[in-house]
C-alpha cells in the first residue's frame, strides 16, 4: 500500500501517460511527494532541479527543442520569477509544456506574504494567455494532468494545472 | 577582437551543430556571421539562452550544442551556473561574450567592467572555464571544448561590433526551422503518443 497520496500519484500518472519524461521542478513541500513517486516509479522520468522558475522554463523550452515533452512545476510563489521567460520565450515561440502549480494562498494558508500572489495566480495566467485548470480532489488528479498536457503538446499552447492546498494538503 | 569576429571563429567551430543565441546584439551578430537553420535566435527572455542551451544539451546528448550569451545576460541568470555545474552535460559550450556592457541598451557599465569574473564564477560552479582575448585563442579553445567530456565556459573578452542587420523577427519561424535542422521535426512531437 503506497503511502503517496492520490493526488501525487494522479499527477505523477497523467504527466507520464501525456508523454513528459523529463520534469524541471524548483522545490515545494507538496511537490516533493509527486518527485519522490517519480523518482521510486517512474524510472525513465529525467527530473531536472532549477535554482528558479524562470531558467526552469528556459531549460524546459531547450528540452522541447530537441524533441522532448517538458513539464515545468512549481509553486505559486514561483510564477512571478517566470514570467518574462513564458511572455517572450514560451508563448511567443509556441513551445509548448505542461505547467505544474502547488498553490499557496488559497484556503488553508497562514503565511500571509503568500497571500498576494495565491490569489492572482488565475487572473495573471489569463492575462497573459495560458488556459489553466483546477484540480478538484485527489482523484480528478490524473484526469485533469493528463488532459492538459494532451492539449498543450498537441495544440502546441502551454498549460497549467493547478493543485490547491485544499488537495495538496489534505 | 569584436564580438562579430569572435562570433565568426564560433559558427565556424560549430559545424552543422546547434547554436542558441542569446537576444540582442548577440543574435544580431550571430545572423550575420552566418544565418543557418541550426541558429536559435531569442528575441526575449534575457537570461536564460544558457538555459534553453541546457534543455537541449540534455535532450540531444549526441550533439554538441553551443550557447552565445552576453556578459550582461548571465548576470541575469546565474544559477544557470549553478545547474549546468550540477548537470554536467558533456556536450555544452557556452560562450559569453563579454563587453563589459549592455551594448543593445545603449552602453551601459556591467560588473564585468569593474573585474566581475564570470570565468570565474563558472569554476566555482565545478564548469571547466577559459577568458580569450583574441580570435586565436577563442579558436582553440573551441576546439579542445569540443572533444572535452565535460561542459566548457569561454568567457570572449570583446569589442562591441554594433551589428547593422537582424534575424527573423518571426519566432515560430525560427523554431520550426531549427527544429527541422537538429533533427526533431516538430510534427513528430505533437502527433507521437
Amino acid at each position: 500500500m503506497s503511502h503517496t497520496p492520490a493526488w501525487a500519484r494522479g499527477v505523477c500518472s497523467g504527466l507520464y501517460a501525456a508523454g513528459s519524461r523529463d520534469v524541471v521542478y524548483v522545490p515545494d513541500n507538496p511537490l516533493s511527494q509527486v518527485l519522490t513517486e517519480l523518482g521510486d516509479r517512474y524510472g525513465d522520468v529525467r527530473l531536472v532541479l532549477a535554482t528558479r522558475e524562470e531558467e526552469a522554463f528556459g531549460i524546459a523550452a531547450g528540452l522541447y527543442l530537441g524533441g522532448r515533452r517538458p513539464t515545468v512545476m512549481l509553486q505559486s510563489s514561483g510564477l512571478g520569477n517566470s514570467l518574462n521567460a513564458i511572455t517572450s520565450l514560451v508563448l511567443p515561440y509556441q513551445i509548448p509544456m505542461l505547467i505544474v502549480v502547488s498553490m499557496r494562498g488559497d484556503a488553508g494558508e497562514w503565511n500571509a506574504a503568500q497571500v498576494p500572489m495565491g490569489r492572482a495566480v488565475r487572473a495573471i495566467l489569463d492575462a497573459i494567455g495560458v488556459p489553466h485548470v483546477t484540480v478538484t480532489s485527489g482523484d480528478a488528479a490524473a484526469d485533469a494532468v493528463r488532459l492538459v498536457a494532451t492539449t498543450a503538446f498537441g495544440t502546441r499552447q502551454t498549460g497549467a494545472c493547478l493543485l490547491p492546498r485544499r488537495v495538496t494538503t489534505s | 577582437m569584436n564580438r562579430l569576429d569572435a562570433t565568426r571563429v564560433v559558427v565556424d567551430g560549430a559545424g552543422d551543430a546547434p547554436i542558441v543565441a542569446s537576444l540582442g546584439h548577440p543574435a544580431y551578430d550571430l545572423y550575420a556571421a552566418g544565418d543557418r537553420p541550426q541558429n536559435f535566435y531569442t528575441w526575449g527572455s534575457m537570461g536564460v539562452a544558457s538555459s534553453i542551451g541546457l534543455g537541449l544539451a540534455l535532450a540531444k546528448p549526441h550533439a554538441r550544442v553551443f550557447v552565445i550569451d552576453g556578459d550582461g545576460s548571465l548576470l541575469m541568470n546565474l544559477g544557470s551556473l549553478a545547474t549546468i555545474g550540477l548537470l554536467q552535460p558533456a556536450n555544452l559550450v557556452l560562450v559569453v561574450m563579454d563587453n563589459e556592457e549592455y551594448a543593445t541598451t545603449g552602453g551601459q557599465a556591467t560588473p564585468t567592467a569593474q573585474g566581475a569574473d564570470l570565468a570565474a564564477a563558472a569554476r566555482a560552479m565545478r564548469i571547466d572555464a577559459t577568458t580569450v582575448f583574441d580570435e586565436e585563442q577563442l579558436r582553440r579553445t573551441l576546439n579542445g571544448a569540443r572533444l572535452a567530456q565535460r561542459p566548457h565556459v569561454v568567457v570572449a573578452k570583446v569589442a562591441e561590433s554594433t551589428p547593422g542587420t537582424w534575424p527573423p523577427f518571426d519566432c515560430v519561424f525560427i523554431k520550426h526551422r531549427f527544429m527541422t535542422a537538429i533533427g526533431n521535426p516538430e510534427s513528430a512531437i505533437s502527433t507521437a503518443k
